[in-house]
């Protein structure tokens, strides 16, 4: 892939069939917030996963990720999303003592629930318009792997920018933020990020590959129920 | 139903399943005498009974053990003895220490499906290397090791409208004598839930980071496949989780769809709590993602055994059975 040339917006649509998880960005394995839908980094890092698993590393790493790093991602969440707080009983070793013997604690992590697709916008050469599609075509889950997507269509589509989440300096125009739901989310650091940065298995105490910044999604908090919390898709405009 | 043998890349199971009187999965007591049942909030602003997926694949990873030491598929130590950790649980042994990801696939079909994590660790002296000098306690980097889980399962979520709980009280005798007789409150549950499974076959003996195969023997491969397709039919056929020593599920009911990819790509999965679920299904089908519904557990049963006994797990993608010359001697697989 090292044409230019004409680019087209594809679009995806995800149905979520069950609960899923994506956790926040600072939010503790143990005590775990989460995401309305997938950030940018997230959907760039799947995209590098359903990558490897179609075409192998070497083609990914040479060819693919230099326009994975840098493709504009927006992402416009589903209609509405449902965020429940569950208690999980999870155990752990304690190391320092002998024998290591295990201990039981309780963790809390929330779990999402949705109605409506989970669309993904990428802007791609549209020489390679097919490669993008089986990459986004393959994707079966976003945040944690029990968190299923299946990807109904892709078409060509431009994005609606209201509609989709936007870093909180980008949300230039003066809308009454206060009601939108908003958040921490990654993106990657620039456009130079190298592979050996996203690379699990790269030496240990390499340069972070991420940025993060305060997120504003177009979704209204329009009921607290208990721990629980009920966002409805509206539009990101005065 | 399956006419000729067929290869598995994907596989989804979307199902409503009916249980009665159960409490298969509690949030706990809150410090109370009360045991609570899992709630979720669904995104049609109901709130519904749900069951923890966490609980299932614990069962499935038991079962799982006993079909593969049936098979005489190997498992590591830590697998042999039921310990959840799985090969994480042997990184602090010296005799592990240097084990490589390919070793513990090889040697362990437990690990190799429920994958587990072994976190990199840089070395103690070289953190403590400048300011005590202590040579004696040098060690190497830990390097990560990791294999994705291969059997996934979602939250079971009681349908909004077909779901009741009834509060039991019940008696225990405290810990000691002096603490006497404790009233407790359990609660019993009935349902139809949806639920959803993915079986990533095609990663079976494969290390699914750099999607290079570690197990090349078809038949050794198989043998961990039909393993686990015979623990996923057990699980939903002989439902397992919290309390089932005194409230084990009745099994009302069973209906939904088997999904299977035969090609690269994934196996579709449309929630069960739409009334249409199996239509949707069967509106995706094609000549690569094929749909067996089924009702009852009579038809599961039946749809599952035809599995197991014509499928096998695809390659990867990009596999050229060649690499097989060029790997491992695979008179060492296990």
């Amino acid at each position: 892939m090292t044409q230019h040339g004409r680019t087209i917006w594809l679009s995806a649509d995800y149905h979520l069939p069950a609960t899923y998880s994506c956790r926040l960005p600072f939010s503790s394995a143990t005590s775990a917030q989460v995401a309305p839908a997938p950030g940018p980094a997230s959907v760039r890092l799947a995209l590098i996963r359903t990558g490897i698993e179609l075409y192998g590393r070497e083609r990914v790493r040479n060819d693919l990720f230099p326009w994975i790093r840098t493709v504009p991602v927006l992402i416009r969440p589903p209609a509405s999303v449902a965020l429940s707080s569950h208690l999980l009983h999870g155990y752990k070793i304690d190391e320092k003592q002998e024998n290591h013997p295990f201990g039981e604690s309780l963790l809390l992590r929330e779990m999402a629930h949705a109605e409506g697709e989970l669309t993904i916008y990428l802007e791609v050469p549209s020489s390679e318009e097919a490669i993008w599609s089986q990459m986004l075509m393959t994707i079966g889950y976003w945040g944690q792997t029990n968190s299923f997507a299946t990807c109904l269509r892709i078409r060509q589509e431009a994005p609606q920018p209201q509609e989709c989440v936007m870093p909180l300096q980008a949300a230039i125009q003066p809308i009454a933020l206060s009601s939108f739901f908003s958040c921490i989310l990654s993106e990657f650091r620039d456009s130079s990020v190298s592979w050996e940065e996203i690379d699990p298995f790269a030496p240990l105490g390499r340069t972070s590959s991420l940025k993060f910044d305060i997120y504003v999604w177009p979704l209204r908090m329009t009921k607290q129920h208990g721990a629980g919390k009920m966002l409805v898709r509206t539009p990101l405009q005065a | 139903m399956i006419q000729s043998p067929i290869t598995i890349y994907d596989l989804s199971l979307n199902v409503r399943v009916s249980w009665q009187a159960h409490s298969l999965s509690n949030v706990g007591t809150n410090g109370s005498n009360k045991l609570m049942p899992r709630r979720q909030l669904l995104a049609n602003r109901t709130e519904t009974d749900a069951c923890s997926g966490n609980i299932a694949k614990h069962h499935h990873a038991v079962l799982l053990a006993e079909y593969l030491e049936a098979a005489r598929v190997p498992l590591c130590s830590a697998c042999s003895q039921r310990d959840a950790r799985r090969a994480a649980a042997l990184t602090e042994r010296p005799e592990y220490k240097e084990q490589t990801l390919e070793e513990i696939l090889r040697m362990c079909g437990l690990c190799d499906a429920h994958g587990f994590l072994v976190t990199a660790k840089r070395a103690r002296a070289k953190e403590n290397q400048e300011t005590e000098g202590n040579r004696e306690d040098e060690e190497t980097d830990r390097h990560r090791r990791s294999k994705h889980t291969l059997v996934d399962f979602s939250f079971a979520l009681a349908l909004p409208d077909r779901h009741a709980e009834t509060s039991q009280l019940y008696t225990r005798v405290g810990d000691t004598k002096e603490e006497g007789q404790m009233l407790m409150k359990m609660p019993s549950r009935s349902g139809d839930y949806a639920r959803h499974i993915r079986y990533f076959s095609v990663g079976v003996g494969v290390d699914t980071d750099k999607w290079q195969v570690i197990v090349h023997d078809a038949e050794k491969r198989r043998a961990r496949h039909i393993a686990i397709l015979s623990a996923l039919r057990d699980s939903l056929l002989s439902p397992d989780g919290a309390m089932t020593a005194t409230m084990l599920p009745h099994l009302t009911g069973l209906q939904g769809a088997v999904v299977v990819r035969t090609t690269v790509g994934r196996a579709p999965m449309y929630s069960a709590l739409c009334d249409d679920f199996v239509a949707q299904l069967q509106g995706l089908a094609g000549p690569t993602c094929l749909v067996y519904p089924f009702e009852g557990i009579t038809s599961f049963n039946a749809l599952m055994n035809a599995l197991i006994t014509s499928s096998s797990p695809c390659y990867p993608a990009s596999y050229q059975p060649h690499d097989q010359a060029a790997g491992v001697n695979t008179q060492n697989e296990g």
